[in-house]
């Protein structure tokens, strides 16, 4: 499903360049959940970045699904945020003015979905997510983990191939995080090929694979052994 | 769409993104800009309102006023036979007419009611060049009827009832009495040419001791308007009009005699005439206008990013979303959309509230500017705006790379935002500096010495009073304490005066022209204080009828044309008076106004006060003022004393007095309320800057929170940081404010072109209104700074 070969990524000052990203090269396959990990500044939000097609690589190639990513026209990508992927942040990132039922809806309206199939699929989405009592809220309203929901729910409900997360427990408790945590997991188990970054060892162990970077270089890329797997 | 706009009210009122100073901004600019852009179009709309208004043309007269200069001076008057003589010898006129003001005067219909209208003679083609509705009456039957007139709905309005067939006698006019017989839809106020009553030109004998209506040369009072058929051009007429010159003027033996040209026609488009007479004007006016605008717009605009700066990340979410650039420039647009709207409805509100105030600057009622001309340009100014400032924004959230927008986009350091304070500046010290300006220029109008007295003088007209009673009049104001003086006067300075030529011996050519002031008696010049410098003023038994007063520049062109030493107690032929002698010379003072000053030298002839009322006896309509000197110690209520005498000789008891130095000053209303609105453009435009300002400093105070408070525990005291962050402005604001006032020295240089008195360019002028700007930069970032570096530096830094 993803490809990256020789993937670079560098921003240049003015008397030099700095290199967050060298020499990528991984393949991640479809219905993989994959673990991120790596020191502060190691480049795994620059990494998913790339992949979410958020950002650019300096260098290198990107195929997703077998289309050269890194050669896609601005239309072909705001397509592929709108079919393909679905993010959720660290920092929730909801739309403030918006209700979380509008939140949940944006990708849809964008997508152009007709309202009567949104309704259903957003009032799926806050059933599932046990947030409906939530939906006329502003996220201001609501705690950390139930916000966490929310974005889940807006990132889930296209339907992605891919979901994206970066840090997605970091700014939540354990138990709160714990609950995210098993939410991915179901998520993935329902065929959604999910890529997080974390810093939480035991978080790390819900994905299947765990790749190590640190200063913009891959040190390792394991198979997570059954035996290791909470529950 | 809908769901954008949803959106935006939710966001409209929270805090922390400038909305209500943003909104603030932009009504006053708007509200600003549209009224001077509205009054400048409104310029550009006179007559306009007649259908075919583009082939109608305004005839005017060039003339060469003297020998000695090649200059010839343009009036759209013209001598009676003209209008007609066009239609009947030009092809290519389809239809010509002319009107000859009688002026604004107070009428009496049978019923003994006053009322108060415009009145002009116009032959019976008016409404084939100059078509109104017509609500009753044949207006050609009408016109060409001795002592029928047509009037305007408003007239019609004020008399009320059916007006048809009533009569109506004029003030100015005693025992002329005119049936109206029709009425025309009222003109609007957008016209060059006035009129509320239309009164057959047949009557002009009634009107006039001279009838010129069919005159080919001289008494050039008639307005005259041809229209031509569709497609002609104007210069292609110059031909036949000279043919018609050489048949009826004898144009070929003037030219001899005065070495050239003498006389032409020129057709200027009814619809260009008034706004090319205020060219000076409408350009001053439009760039203040786009100054204000282009300062309001740009601080809307540099508030609306500072706020989307902050807004950078959920830019970012939307686009993680699926949102394309599309969606999030229209999210934008909507949100500046309504802040637009919200803006426009506010300054319309705003304008309607200041109307009266308006209104009494711009001389005109503000719903007069209401119509196509000025509504289409005006909109699509507006909507041009509006595309930009929602456009630009909306452009510039959809472009933040994501990435960034995710990391501190906001602690980028904004050099752009420096830029469009900066162009800031550069709108206030120009506005400044111009108000500067002409503000000295104002008051170097209203208080220059216009070369004769106005304190304390007041002046009655005496239309109305019986011939016989004038003399009592005068007897009863000599015994009011506190009045000095009373004399008589044909006319006075400020009305200005009307021509005659000054002939050589034999009447064998005109050698110049001159503004003549007909009668005075004996006070008239002393009331004025205007002092008689060789020979002597006149005097009661001294002079006789018809003795003439010359000015010093009329007696210079006298020695010269005459080769004589002296003037004093020589003849001159002047037109209209005959051979009269020469008593006196007086210094030339300004004649109407400064700003349109009648540059010919001046005349006065001698009439004592028996002559005066003599006169009027004979002819009713023969019209002078009484001159009141009052004393300094006379206080107020002088002209309430002098109203109440004057009201005890008129049968309707409707005597106007006037102040002289009152009226002298409302001669320059023009350019006060064009200074005033220099004075309420630089309100809006400092405001503007000042918000701006505060904002910008607010924004960069917060950003340098943390540099603030690292300087201050590295030792630095608060003077230190504040010369540093001030002087990261000054060095933005000392080339935007020298680029202001570059801009002011060139329009104002333009401006001052055509002014004969003009203020001096003093290069402190430049300099006080650049360290103005300057030091108010300062003053604002000083306050503001300072609140925020007083803040314990150990919190600031917990925050980060
Ligand atoms: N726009 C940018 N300009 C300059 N440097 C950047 C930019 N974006 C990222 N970097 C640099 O790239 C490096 C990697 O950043 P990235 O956000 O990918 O790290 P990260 O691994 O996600 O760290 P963290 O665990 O703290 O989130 C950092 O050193 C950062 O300073
Ligand atoms: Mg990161």
């Amino acid at each position: 499903m993803i490809t990256l070969k020789g993937i670079y990524k560098y921003y240049d000052s003015k008397f030099q360049r700095t290199f967050v990203l060298k020499d990528i090269d991984l393949e991640i396959s479809e219905g993989e959940f994959v673990t991120i990990m790596g020191p502060s500044g190691a480049g795994k939000s620059t990494l998913l970045n790339i992949i979410g097609m958020l950002d650019e690589p300096s260098e290198g190639e990107y195929h997703f699904l077998d289309q050269p990513a890194h050669q896609l026209s601005e239309k072909k990508k705001v397509e592929f945020h709108r079919n393909f992927v679905g993010f959720i942040f660290q920092a929730f990132h909801l739309i403030d003015e918006m209700t979380v039922y509008e939140n949940i809806e944006t990708p849809l309206i964008y997508k152009g979905v007709k309202s009567g199939i949104r309704k259903g699929m957003v009032a799926e989405m806050l059933d599932r997510f046990n947030i409906v009592a939530k939906k006329d809220l502003f996220p201001a309203q609501l705690s950390g983990g139930q916000q966490q929901l929310a974005g889940i729910a807006r990132a889930v409900v296209g339907k992605p191939k891919l979901l994206l997360a970066d840090e997605p427990t970091g700014n939540l408790h354990s138990g709160q995080g714990k609950q995210i945590m098993e939410l991915l997991s179901q998520l993935n188990s329902e065929g959604i090929t999910i890529i997080q970054v974390t810093h939480n060892e035991e978080f790390a162990r819900f994905g299947k694979r765990i790749i190590r970077i640190s200063d913009g270089l891959v040190l390792s890329d394991d198979i997570v052994s059954d035996t290791n797997e909470p529950n | 769409m809908i769901n954008s706009l949803k959106l935006t009210f939710r966001r409209l009122f929270r805090t922390g993104e400038h909305t209500t100073t943003r909104i603030i901004s932009l009504i006053a600019g708007l509200a600003f800009g549209i009224l001077l852009l509205s009054e400048v179009l409104y310029y550009y709309s006179f007559d306009s309102f007649y259908p075919d208004a583009n082939r109608i043309y305004v005839v005017h007269e060039n003339v060469r006023m003297d020998k000695s200069s090649d200059k010839m001076e343009s009036y759209p008057r013209v001598s009676g036979a003209i209008a007609p003589g066009l239609k009947s010898e030009v092809p290519g006129i389809e239809a010509a007419t002319r009107l000859n003001s009688i002026g604004t005067s107070v009428f009496y219909t049978e019923d003994k009611k006053s009322y108060e209208a415009d009145f002009s003679l116009a032959d019976e083609c008016l409404f084939d060049v100059l078509p109104m509705p017509i609500i009753s009456g044949n207006p050609k039957e009408i016109l060409k009827k001795p002592m029928t007139c047509l009037v305007s709905t408003k007239v019609a309005k004020d008399i009320g009832g059916e007006v048809s067939g009533k009569i109506i006698e004029l003030k100015k006019y005693p025992g002329k009495k005119l049936t109206i017989a029709g009425v025309f839809e009222e003109l609007p106020e957008n016209t060059n040419y006035k009129y509320d009553v239309l009164i057959s030109m047949v009557s002009t004998s009634q009107f006039f001791s001279y009838d010129g209506t069919s005159n080919w040369m001289g008494n050039d009072r008639y307005y005259a308007a041809v229209k031509l058929a569709p497609g002609v051009d104007p210069k292609t007429l110059e031909h036949a009009v000279r043919e018609m010159q050489v048949k009826h003027q004898d144009i070929e033996k003037m030219e001899q005699q005065m070495g050239g040209t003498v006389l032409k026609y020129s057709f200027i488009p009814i619809k260009k005439m008034y706004s090319e007479g205020a060219k000076d004007m409408i350009l001053i006016l439009t760039t203040i206008a786009f100054a204000v605008l282009f300062v309001s717009f740009m601080n809307y605009i540099l508030l609306t990013l500072s706020a989307l700066i902050k807004r950078a990340k959920s830019s970012a979410i939307h686009k993680a979303c699926g949102a394309e650039a599309r969606n999030l420039q229209q999210l934008i647009f909507s949100e500046t959309f309504v802040l637009f709207f919200i803006s426009l409805v506010a300054a319309l509100i705003l304008i309607w509230v200041i109307k009266p105030l308006a209104e009494a600057q711009v001389g005109h009622k503000l719903i007069s500017v209401i119509n196509p001309q000025v509504i289409w340009p005006l909109l699509s100014l507006m909507i041009l705006l509006l595309a930009l400032t929602s456009y630009l924004p909306g452009r510039f959230f959809s472009r933040i790379p994501v990435s960034s927008a995710f990391r501190n986009y906001n602690q980028k350091k904004n050099k752009w935002k420096l830029g469009l304070l900066s162009l800031q500046f550069a709108g206030a010290s120009y506005i400044l500096t111009i108000l500067v300006v002409v503000s000295m220029q104002y008051n170097n109008l209203i208080t220059a010495d216009h070369g004769y007295n106005t304190e304390g003088i007041y002046y009655g007209e005496t239309q109305g009073v019986e011939a016989g009673k004038i003399s009592t009049l005068l007897n009863e104001l000599r015994t009011v304490p506190g009045i000095e003086k009373v004399g008589l006067g044909h006319s006075l300075p400020i009305d200005g005066a009307s021509g005659n030529g000054v002939f050589s011996s034999g009447r064998e050519k005109e050698l110049f022209n001159v503004a003549d002031f007909y009668y005075i008696d004996e006070n008239y010049l002393s009331i004025l204080n205007i002092p008689v410098t060789e020979g002597e003023s006149f005097s009661h038994g001294n002079s006789v009828v018809n003795d003439l007063l010359i000015s010093k520049k009329g007696a210079e062109k006298l020695k010269v044309f005459n080769g004589w030493q002296n003037v004093v107690g020589e003849q001159v032929d002047i037109s209209a008076h005959g051979i009269s002698t020469i008593r006196g010379v007086f210094p030339d003072f300004i004649v109407k106004s400064i700003t349109e000053p009648d540059l010919r030298p001046s005349v006065f002839y001698y009439y004592p006060a028996e002559k005066f009322e003599q006169i009027r006896a004979d002819s009713p309509s023969f019209m002078f003022y009484v001159l009141i000197k009052t004393s300094k110690t006379a206080g107020s209520g002088m002209l309430k004393k002098i109203t109440d005498i004057f009201n005890q000789f008129l049968p309707y008891r409707d005597a106007l007095v006037k102040n002289l130095s009152i009226e002298q000053k409302a001669g320059y209303q023009s350019a006060q309320g064009f200074r005033n609105a220099m004075i309420a453009g630089n309100i809006v435009i400092l405001l503007i800057t000042v918000i701006g300002l505060l904002g910008y400093t607010s924004n960069e105070a917060a950003r340098r929170c943390k540099e603030l408070a690292i300087r201050r525990i590295s030792g630095a005291n608060l003077p230190d940081i504040l010369r540093i962050f001030i002087l990261d402005l000054e060095y933005v604001a000392i080339p935007a404010v020298l680029l202001g006032i570059t801009g002011t020295w060139f329009t104002v240089s333009k401006w001052m072109q055509n002014f004969a008195n003009k203020v001096p360019l003093h290069w402190g002028i430049f300099v006080g209104s650049s360290l103005f700007i300057l030091l108010l930069v300062a003053f604002i970032a000083a306050v503001n700074y300072t609140r925020t570096a007083n803040r314990n530096p150990v919190e600031a830094l917990r925050y980060e």
